[in-house]
């Protein structure tokens, strides 16, 4: 609540900046009162300022392409600098020596066409291609782990509150923490060290990539069982990571759902108790949950880049870390859109959709 | 307040009180933490982790030698003494009493020998010559010729040379002649050694001390500042308020990893503190929105009301009267601040993505993932030390954090 | 009014309950006995913590799960099959709840489902009894909302944030009589009220009870609500009944010192400020209460004979059954002029 009543005051403050032209136009057309056209454009100026900041930030970083490519052509074939240079030059598809503020200029425009360029790297390379080759095995692996630990999270969390105090609830409560408290990556090389090299229950060599080399990706059996196989390890590791802290939240809330009158009422209104944990218990409880939903998406996409390089899963975390190293300016920024386009519209889905969950704060479009 | 100014006892006093107050109110929290035992572990934990890695460095060198014939030797691995096999009793340093011994430099021989250089001969191989070829070798073939009586060597070493099947005669020469005598001659190796021989657990011991302080200084930075913009955010309002959250969902919508990075890059550190103070300029944006929201409910809240009506200015309601409110709230989320910072760090240190100058515990899991360590049965150590160090850390902090919660917030505390 | 001759609907006999804490038992109601026949409004009134909830909790099997009954058992009675409340096993006592015994409890403003509209909470209690047919329930609840002076329509197809707390009660007891219960139990019915609604309240229930006949149990401090309500009044101290008997009976012929103390401790119209009186001291620990008669260290007829010796619930002076060695006593000051 108290952030939309902030939403409000930052909207009128930017109208009163904004030329004389533009705000007759606003009286006469009212749309900055509307609820959802508001929330829409600060989502994309959100997303505008985050590219502005990438584009100069990633320009900043130690090392540049030119630099990376001549070394590794100099290790690789020992001819000399200025041949080594020429050529990377050449082959390059950006002119390093126009002004960053006309490579800003051009950026932009190409993304408001919906264009997002090519690789400076490998030339001719589009990064849509590339995202749209890496994006989907993130997705599946980042997605089912998330929603199983979900899934998870609230039964065991739910069960933990109500048998409070119990043996099953402190033991459940100690290996929540430890859940929480070790790192994801710790995980992941927890899982390599142990059931992979030292007690040998699969082979960590075999598991790396996306699928088997030789399938077809399709939809046939081979190849879906061989994706499932491959993404395993990072789907264990995103549960392992992420389900003690969806069951400590869910058990503190389902606690305080549980002293709530209504619960009490509804059993003596001889509710079944399966309606009672449904739909009184469970969907109040998981209310507040649904708010950290959408952060932790973000937060698991983003740290997608520490597993897969463990794991050495090709995803969106491997293609990001790739750019990086080699200082792929315009991959990176393509990434980066996606990532914070990720992070700015589940916000922005989780805030519009709260209301159909809870009807207390449904918006009423003008709010 | 009133009252105590009153009868204010001499500003000596107070003083000389003070640490006894400060210890009655320490075993007290400690006393209450006690009925909580899960989060008691968490804060012996971290008593433990504070001696390991402040107190103990003191008294454990840091172990720098190179010991080329040690390399990624498992748990407990140590020197031994392999001798010829008519001279098996040959098991302690008393028995080489006036004895030729071979050693290979660039093994932990050299130094484990040195204090009895004057009862026994030292013969000393190098590791690698051009006539003799491997130093090991070479000594293996002396011992079996009885020119010298007993070597000091690493297992695993010996092991490889005796399974050498390039060179059938040798194998067999070793194989007639050559035993160990007593395997456990040197001193143990806790955790094994590291792919260039060194002791890990020293590395344990001294790579705590440098990521704890990083975390502590990203969690203080986040934490002060959440605070302090997350009150002014609530009792300012207006531009202030619009212009600060507008910022912190900007600095959450970048993915960190990158700006992370690209700071990194900017400001190259000589330290790795100057990597706590990135993270925790990075890292407050979520705790500010919480403790935003706490003010904003707070200045609701009747006493604040009472508060604003007597006319107390606006320092004394959020100091004395709003804070005493969150402390609790900030303690704790403190704690998970810490452990925030230390996660992204050691990423950050894992990805190599990091300056390395500090030999930390991030570094050493570098350094087992890259140097395929991780990989190894016997090798495991290198990189599972410091991925234990790291878990069991967290573990303890968020132990802790959680007994704080239930002790502070009455909710939480078991009904009756 | 109620037909004294017919067969008790809910009998209560020798019901102690004990809390188990880490101070110790608490003991919350000791020995409690009363009828309950059908259409008959009984009160328990008394201070809060004396044990009326405990009484009522207990009728609904709802006791805190450190509960302990020690003794007593309650019979219910339905046409003609009766049945030992305590010994309900969980289906049947799923069964038993709303149906026969319905509780309308304090505070209203949170007994509803906050994510349900009241249309599914009405249709979840009668599904959850055999009920299926929606378009009935939808019929039944717009009456029963239409009884309690709502606007049916409107309220039925609410979310429970959109009504009053006012409305939100009035909407609890039409629920509450959904399945036509025997009993309705009434936890202080009309607190946080403002008085308008208070009043509001008590017309609608007591319209509802003539059109729909059911016995109410109430539990209340508010003595006047008990006057305008009770046909039956039960005061309740430190977890026993001292008192029960006729409304009138009880108010101006009260036989129990506590009794009479918390009628003179409320104003009236006759009665002005002046003679307004609070009984000295505080309700007894219940973990380790007084010997003898529990009121003997607030009361001031106490002899000897109260500090040994617990009174019995014995109808021998006056009306009704009081427990008091002194009824005489009081009796006797109470004739002359205040």
């Amino acid at each position: 609540m108290t952030s939309r009543n902030a939403d409000a005051q930052l909207d009128s403050s930017d109208v009163s900046g904004v030329a004389g032209a533009l705000s007759t136009l606003l009286v006469k057309y009212p749309l900055h009162k509307n609820y959802y056209l508001r929330v829409f454009a600060q989502a994309i100026l959100t997303i505008w300022a985050v590219l502005t900041v990438t584009f100069f930030l990633v320009r900043q970083m130690p090392g540049n392409p030119i630099d990376v490519l001549i070394e590794q052509i100099l290790t690789q074939e020992g001819i000399s600098y200025q041949e080594a240079y020429d050529r990377v030059a050449s082959s390059f598809n950006f002119d390093p020596d126009a002004s960053l503020f006309d490579q800003y200029l051009d950026y932009i425009g190409d993304l408001l066409r919906l264009d997002m360029g090519t690789s400076i790297t490998s030339p001719g390379t589009r990064i849509i291609d590339e995202i749209a080759r890496f994006l989907p095995w993130t997705l599946f692996a980042v997605g089912s782990g998330f929603l199983i630990s979900f899934v998870l999270g609230i039964i065991l969390g739910m069960s933990m509150a109500y048998y409070r105090d119990s043996a099953l609830d402190h033991a459940m409560s100690l290996i929540s923490s430890f859940f929480t408290g070790v790192p994801n990556y710790i995980w992941g090389l927890l899982i390599i060290i142990g059931p992979g090299i030292s007690w040998n229950w699969f082979d960590v060599g075999a598991a790396r990539g996306t699928y088997d080399p030789g399938l077809t990706p399709g939809l046939n059996a081979a190849f879906i069982g061989s994706a499932i196989e491959h993404a395993l390890l990072p789907i264990i590791t995103y549960v392992l990571a992420t389900l003690g802290s969806w069951m400590l939240s869910m058990k503190s809330s389902t606690t305080g759902v549980l002293n709530d009158d209504y619960v009490n009422v509804a059993e003596a209104r001889g509710l079944k108790d399966r309606r009672i944990i449904t739909a009184y218990v469970g969907r109040n409880a998981m209310l507040p949950l649904f708010a950290q939903l959408s952060i932790s998406i973000g937060f698991v996409l983003g740290s997608g880049v520490v597993i897969e390089e463990i794991f050495v899963y090709w995803g969106f975390g491997h293609y990001l870390f790739q750019a990086i190293t080699v200082r792929d300016y315009t991959s990176v920024q393509g990434a980066v859109l996606i990532l914070s386009s990720t992070f700015v519209f589940s916000n922005l889905f989780a805030d519009l959709t709260y209301g159909l969950l809870d009807p207390r704060v449904r918006i009423t479009g003008e709010k | 307040m009133s009252s105590k100014t009153l009868s204010a006892p001499h500003p000596l006093k107070t003083l000389l009180r003070l640490p006894f107050t400060a210890l009655v109110a320490v075993l007290g929290f400690v006393n209450r933490l006690r009925a909580n035992r899960a989060g008691f572990i968490g804060f012996l934990g971290l008593l433990a982790y504070f001696i390991m890695t402040f107190i103990m460095p003191h008294f454990i060198p840091f172990d720098s030698e190179v010991n080329l014939d040690e390399i990624a030797g498992p748990v407990g691995s140590r020197i031994q003494l392999a001798v010829h096999r008519d001279n098996a009793a040959l098991r302690s340093f008393e028995d080489l009493a006036g004895k030729t011994v071979g050693v290979v430099d660039q093994t932990g021989g050299p130094s484990l020998i040195a204090p009895y250089a004057d009862s026994i001969t030292i013969e000393k191989y190098r590791w690698t010559s051009r006539r003799a070829g491997p130093g090991i070798r070479a000594a293996l073939v002396d011992l079996a010729n009885q020119e010298i009586d007993a070597m000091l060597i690493f297992s695993k070493t010996v092991e490889e040379v005796r399974a050498d099947s390039s060179d059938p005669e040798l194998q067999a020469l070793f194989a007639e002649h050559v035993v160990i005598s007593n395997s456990e001659l040197g001193p143990p190796h806790l955790l094994g050694t590291d792919t260039q021989g060194r002791g890990i657990a020293t590395h344990i011991v001294h790579g705590g001390r440098i990521l704890i302080l990083t975390a502590v200084i990203g969690g203080v930075i986040s934490t002060l500042i959440a605070l302090v913009v997350g009150s002014l955010s609530a009792m300012i309002g207006g531009a202030f308020d619009a212009a600060m959250t507008a910022l912190s969902n900007l600095i959450l919508a970048v993915p960190r990893l990158i700006l992370l990075v690209v700071l990194a890059g900017l400001i190259r550190f000589e330290n790795t503190l100057f990597l706590g103070l990135m993270i925790g300029l990075l890292g407050w944006p979520p705790l500010m929105r919480a403790i935003r929201a706490q003010v904003l409910s707070l200045r609701e809240r009747d006493f604040v009301e009472a508060a604003r009506s007597l006319g107390l200015s606006t320092y004394h309601i959020m100091f004395r009267e709003m804070l005493p409110n969150m402390i609790s709230y900030v303690m704790i989320n403190f704690i998970f601040a810490i452990t925030f910072a230390m996660y992204e760090q050691i990423a950050l240190l894992v990805l190599g993505l990091a300056p390395i100058d500090d030999y930390t515990w991030g570094v050493m899991l570098y350094f087992g993932r890259s140097r395929g360590t991780l990989y190894n049965v016997d090798g495991a150590s290198m990189a599972l030390s410091p991925v234990l160090a790291i878990a069991f850390f967290q573990v303890c902090l968020v132990l802790f954090a959680r007994a704080l919660e239930e002790i502070f917030d009455p909710r939480l505390r078991a009904a009756v | 009014m109620f037909d004294q001759q017919r067969e008790a609907v809910l009998r209560v006999e020798d019901l102690s309950i004990i809390y188990r804490t880490k101070r110790g038992d608490v003991k919350a109601t000791s020995r409690v006995s009363f009828d309950l026949r059908p259409g008959e409004a009984l009160a328990l009134i008394g201070e809060s913590g004396s044990g009326k909830t405990t009484i009522s909790l207990a009728l609904i099997r709802k006791l805190p799960k450190n509960a302990v009954v020690t003794s007593g058992n309650i019979t219910y009675r339905r046409d003609d099959s009766v049945q030992d409340l305590l010994k309900l096993s969980n289906r049947q006592l799923r069964a038993f709840r709303w149906k026969d015994c319905a509780m309308v409890f304090q505070g209203a403003q949170n007994a509803f489902n906050p994510v349900l509209k009241i249309r599914r909470q009405f249709e979840d209690t009668a599904q959850s009894h055999g009920w299926t047919d929606k378009t009935a329930i939808r019929e039944r609840a717009l009456n029963l909302l239409e009884l309690v002076r709502l606007d049916p329509e409107r309220v039925y197809d609410s979310y429970p944030h959109e009504l009053s707390g006012g409305m939100k009660q009035r909407t609890l007891l039409a629920l509450g009589v959904l399945l036509n219960p025997q009993i309705v139990i009434l936890d202080e019915p009309t607190t946080a009220l403002d008085i308008l609604t208070q009043r509001a309240i008590i017309d609608v229930l007591n319209d509802m009870q003539r059109q729909l006949h059911f016995s109410i149990i109430f539990i209340s401090h508010d003595l006047s609500l008990a006057a305008e309500m009770a046909d039956t009044v039960a005061t309740v101290y430190a977890g026993e009944i001292v008192e029960i008997g006729p409304v009138n009976d009880i108010f101006y012929r009260s036989l129990h010192p506590y009794t009479y103390g918390l009628l003179t401790s409320v104003p009236t119209l006759e009665h002005m400020q002046d003679h307004l009186q609070s009984i000295p001291g505080s309700p007894p620990n219940l973990i380790d209460p007084p010997a003898g008669c529990k009121f003997h260290p607030r009361c001031a007829f106490a002899t000897d004979a109260c500090h040994k010796d617990s009174p019995p619930l014995a109808l021998d002076i006056g009306t009704h059954p009081a427990a008091c060695w002194h009824k005489d006593r009081l009796l006797e000051s109470r004739k002359e002029p205040v």
